[in-house]
């Protein structure tokens, strides 16, 4: 018979405590996710991709959220976007989703299909949001019938960023000698042949007066300005429209006459934060890229009005809530969205347009020179079109504008193989999901 | 309890986290994804799912974008299997040669290969970055044109197969290092005193000598290469124009940002197949050679 040498080692014992942490850490981690009043304490999980500096932000709110209420916890998971719609679908449409969450404005209509989105309605009331302070555009595209299933909290459009220093240096200068951006077609083209200068013994590489960014945002910036749009009324694409030709058409151009540098550059952004390109279009979102540099000397302004009429391309982070919710975590939830909105002035802080009229119009917003530039776009921004297919609907009008932009395809082609595709993919949804396939 | 008895249920306990996991993560979504493949299921509607037979597969063999993608997965393929197989036994060849210093040079080749991808692509992104990246900057110093590396058609692909090289031909090449070392010497001395030359010796001793490994190689690395995701999504994010947009990337889009689970499934088992397939093909035409 083997007798156990004193102080030898308990197999059993180890198992038995591995088994114990086990049980322990996953009871705790339970109880800290789920909306939770087992400590006496309303517990909210709310799920978001705010993973950047926007995300520092956001924990600060949460964290005076949390102080003034203290019958309440609010707990933020940040998911990078990239990977953060196919886990909240996947944890909604199986009831394990968090009590509130933030989706772009243009997931909405999938996420509803998904069947865990509130209707949120009753929030926009004289104790809750206001739903007068929000730009009847933007809070329409909450809408769904008669119901609202989110409140929108910021507006996030795609302007107009130029350094100053090159402005100033071709002339475009306002009377007390700050840079000057270009707000029409003629300025715009005129300040793209004046900022663009070949390399010479005092500029070892050549500087481009505008380079494109996202070339489907960049699109999508002037279908407004043309009047375009994306669906029709019955929900069927209209990619190939004569409006949506104009706009890919001037961005043709662009890249036909060199006034970009060539697709294959990838200048873009980077270029601009180098200092080797004067303008970008891109979202307000890069800003805080900006904020970084210390010796980049930049302004902010709406994208010219290359069009008939001012334009550009928007969404929104809306807040939303889970439909299972009791009505106590419920409460906690309607509380915690108000208060999200109405201190959305340190959202702005993050490099954010707060969705509210009122607070677009204080002093402290006013003074953030890019946000409010930017802002004043909202009354004729264009989000993008409503339908439950968005993921491969984009893919198709950003792989036709790809085409054109590195010049494989012209214009009409491209949109009418992409307006092809699309009635396919909406056609085939609409197969597949008789009931709420596609709206405008 | 006997004490056997005792110490076979003291090993189930031991293999009990591993095999849970393997049953959860690996035999359940097998089981399932067999069964999607079968269903109509879009997780925004998963309450009207519906069986539908093997329409999924059908709608694959009609869809330009899956074909698209089995073209650019194909592409990676016959760039990667070769090159890491030439490649490979070049780098044994000359590690097995080496007189000294041959730890040091192996650990320095396996470096690489101890990376995470993710660390990797974003790494190999600014190597090939067209205006700041290390090697437009070395061409330009020679007085070259920079070269597109990721945002050309004809340049992505092969791009991201000399940074999957560089990420994986460690692994490889000390593979048919250690297969090489393991060839008795006794071979190259009969082979020495017959007067075989050197391009005899390694023809005719080595390569038949190394086919085993060279198989096993060979299917590892197609296999791997058929699955090529990270590296194309990281780099380029399937771009240009879908061109480096492989099999694994359109079924992860379909399935998880599309949502359209059965049909994802489905392009999943098409693969699986594909990968059978070759598999077998080459085992066979390995093993003929080989026994023959």
């Amino acid at each position: 018979m083997n007798r156990k040498p004193p102080g030898s080692f308990n197999i059993h014992a180890l198992l038995f405590g591995i088994l114990a942490l086990t049980l322990i850490t996953g009871t705790a981690r339970w109880l800290t996710l789920s909306g939770s009043t087992v400590t006496g304490k309303t517990r909210l999980a709310f799920w978001n991709g705010f993973t950047g500096p926007d995300g520092i932000v956001m924990l600060q709110i949460i964290d005076d959220f949390n102080r003034q209420n203290p019958d309440t916890e609010v707990v933020m998971q940040r998911i990078p976007w990239a990977t953060y719609y196919n886990k909240l679908t996947v944890a909604g449409a199986d009831g394990r989703g968090p009590e509130i969450f933030v989706v772009h404005a243009d997931a909405i209509p999938r996420i509803r299909r998904a069947g865990f989105i509130a209707n949120v309605t009753d929030l926009y009331s004289p104790t809750g949001v206001d739903v007068n302070d929000f730009d009847p555009y933007v809070i329409e595209q909450m809408k769904f019938g008669e119901d609202f299933v989110g409140v929108p909290l910021d507006v996030h459009p795609q302007g107009l960023y130029c350094n100053a220093e090159m402005l100033i240096a071709a002339g475009y200068t306002n009377p007390d000698g700050t840079a000057r951006p270009p707000t029409n077609k003629s300025e715009f083209l005129d300040l793209i042949t004046k900022t663009t200068i070949e390399p010479n013994p005092n500029l070892p590489e050549k500087q481009w007066g505008f380079a494109f960014t996202y070339w489907g945002a960049n699109f999508r910036s002037l279908v407004p300005q043309f009047g375009g749009r994306y669906l029709d009324e019955q929900g069927n694409p209209v990619i190939n429209s004569p409006e949506n030709l104009e706009a890919l058409e001037f961005l043709s151009e662009i890249a036909k006459q060199k006034l970009a540098p060539p697709a294959d550059n990838g200048l873009g952004w980077f270029g601009y934060r180098t200092k080797r390109v004067a303008m970008v279009w891109d979202g307000i979102f890069m800003l805080g890229d900006l904020m970084r540099l210390d010796d980049m000397k930049y302004v902010g302004a709406p994208i010219p009005q290359i069009g008939p009429k001012p334009g550009t391309l928007a969404n929104s982070h809306v807040l939303c809530l889970n439909k299972n919710l009791t009505p106590t975590e419920r409460k906690a939830a309607d509380k915690f969205i108000k208060f999200l909105s109405d201190n959305s002035i340190q959202w702005a802080a993050a490099g954010q347009v707060p969705a509210r009229k009122s607070i677009r119009q204080t002093p402290e917003f006013q003074a953030l020179p890019v946000q409010s530039a930017f802002a004043k776009q909202i009354p004729y921004v264009l989000y993008p079109p409503r339908t439950p297919t968005i993921f491969e609907f984009m893919l198709e009008v950003d792989l036709a504008v790809e085409r054109v932009v590195r010049g494989q395809s012209e214009p009409k082609a491209a949109l009418d193989t992409a307006n092809k595709n699309c009635q396919a993919i909406i056609d085939r949804d609409r197969k597949d999901n008789p009931e709420g396939a596609t709206s405008q | 309890m006997t004490s056997k008895a005792k110490e076979q249920a003291l090993g189930y306990l031991f293999i009990a986290p591993y095999l849970i996991s393997f049953v959860a993560f690996v035999v359940i979504p097998v089981i399932v994804s067999g069964w999607l493949a079968f269903v109509r299921l879009d997780l925004t509607n998963a309450a009207q799912s519906e069986f539908i037979g093997f329409q999924n597969f059908q709608d694959a063999f009609n869809d330009e974008l899956f074909w698209k993608a089995a073209a650019a997965t194909l592409h990676y393929v016959i760039l990667m299997v070769p090159s890491t197989i030439i490649l490979g036994t070049a780098l044994a060849l000359g590690m097995y040669r080496l007189q000294k210093g041959q730890d040091l040079v192996r650990a320095m080749i396996y470096l690489p290969a101890m990376l995470n991808v993710a660390a990797t692509g974003i790494l190999w992104q600014w190597f090939f970055n067209n205006e700041f990246g290390l090697f437009n900057y070395l061409i330009r110093k020679f007085g070259g044109q920079p070269i597109p590396w990721l945002t050309d058609g004809s340049f992505a692909m092969p791009s991201i197969v000399i940074m999957s090289l560089w990420w994986t031909i460690g692994g490889t090449s000390v593979i048919l290092l250690a297969a090489l070392q393991q060839i008795p010497r006794m071979y190259f001395e009969a082979a020495a005193l017959d007067g075989a030359t050197a391009r005899q010796v390694f023809t005719r001793v080595m390569i038949p000598l190394l086919k085993p490994v060279l198989l096993f190689v060979f299917v590892t690395t197609t296999i791997a290469s058929f699955q090529m995701f990270a590296q194309a999504l990281i780099l380029t994010g399937g771009g240009p124009e879908f061109k480096t947009r492989g099999i694994v990337q359109y079924m992860f889009e379909t399935a998880f940002n599309g949502y359209r689970f059965g049909y994802g499934a489905a392009i999943s088992w098409l693969l699986f197949a594909a990968i059978a397939i070759f598999s077998i093909l080459q085992a066979r035409t390995f093993r003929g050679g080989y026994d023959g």
